[in-house]
């Protein structure tokens, strides 16, 4: 249950961020915007380390065993920005949620497939419900623009 | 064509937050982060140089603008805890719930400075066949 409601707090401060990065890529463009946020991160992150535990064991011989693939996240957030600053201005907005979540909703749950060996049919079933509910409001807006 | 990127920009979503959330259970929380962030920065900073972007901040800057970054480490953090006990559907559609929900508050108070769009009651049951949805996923 705690995971399930820190995963929606997530979303909403996905939603914040979005918007506060937007603002900050009308200012300096979008490029320096993130990194800026990158920067940031980082020190955000170097601080979090100090704070919590004095002493960090940062040993670097199990680091072997880490599959080289398991370290690209960072790039391709770098992608998924760039991509996204193209792609997005270019669709209605309206669209943008439901397309981006078409696409992570079926490689979630390829990714669980692989790791779990088997796929629940309530991911099936749920997730195309959350589709059909993305859908419908999607269609509630598309009206509301046209008149 | 756009619309199809679009798409494969919530694939390489799905991907990111896997191998994030794999990085962080080989490593820690703390270090899989700032891993993380140098990774994305020697690669953006391969962009800023193949684009030979020259880098330059304009002054009088509010300072929240550069609290992005800050949310983005929290992000990642509670990305990789959840991706880890709950896997990485259920991550993101519940994700996508927070998402939908804080954005109709935001446009219908006209948060942070952006247009008005006041909510529609209608949306009311597209939010609760949603809702129907997560509930299916959490269950079976």
């Amino acid at each position: 249950m705690l995971y399930i409601i820190l995963a929606i707090i997530c979303g909403c401060i996905t939603i914040i961020s979005m918007i506060v990065n937007s603002h900050l890529a009308k200012k300096i463009g979008v490029l320096q915007g993130t990194l800026v946020n990158y920067v940031m991160g980082l020190l955000g992150t170097t601080i979090l380390i100090v704070i919590v535990n004095n002493s960090v064991n940062i040993s670097f011989g199990n680091y072997t065993t880490i599959p080289l693939w398991a370290f690209l996240g960072g790039l391709i957030g770098i992608l998924v920005v760039s991509g996204s600053n193209i792609v997005i201005p270019k669709i209605p907005t309206i669209y943008t949620t439901l397309l981006i979540f078409i696409g992570q909703l079926s490689t979630g749950i390829l990714i669980d497939y692989f790791r779990m060996g088997f796929i629940s049919k309530g991911k099936i079933i749920g997730g195309s419900l959350i589709l059909l509910g993305l859908i419908y409001n999607s269609n509630v807006d598309k009206k509301e623009l046209i008149i | 064509m756009y619309k199809a990127s679009a798409v494969f920009i919530g694939i390489l979503i799905a991907i990111m937050v896997t191998f994030n959330g794999i990085l962080s259970s080989y490593t820690n929380q703390y270090v899989s982060i700032l891993i993380i962030h140098i990774v994305g920065l020697i690669a953006l900073i391969i962009v800023f140089m193949l684009k030979k972007e020259k880098f330059k901040i304009p002054k009088n800057i509010p300072f929240y603008f550069f609290s992005a970054g800050l949310i983005g480490v929290f992000i990642v953090f509670l990305n990789n805890l959840c991706f880890n006990s709950i896997g990485a559907s259920l991550t993101l559609s519940l994700g996508i719930f927070g998402q939908l929900v804080l954005a109709c508050f935001i446009d219908h108070y006209g948060l942070f400075g952006l247009k008005i769009y006041r909510f529609k009651k209608k949306k009311i049951i597209g939010f609760f066949i949603v809702f129907l949805g997560l509930v299916t996923m959490i269950i079976y």
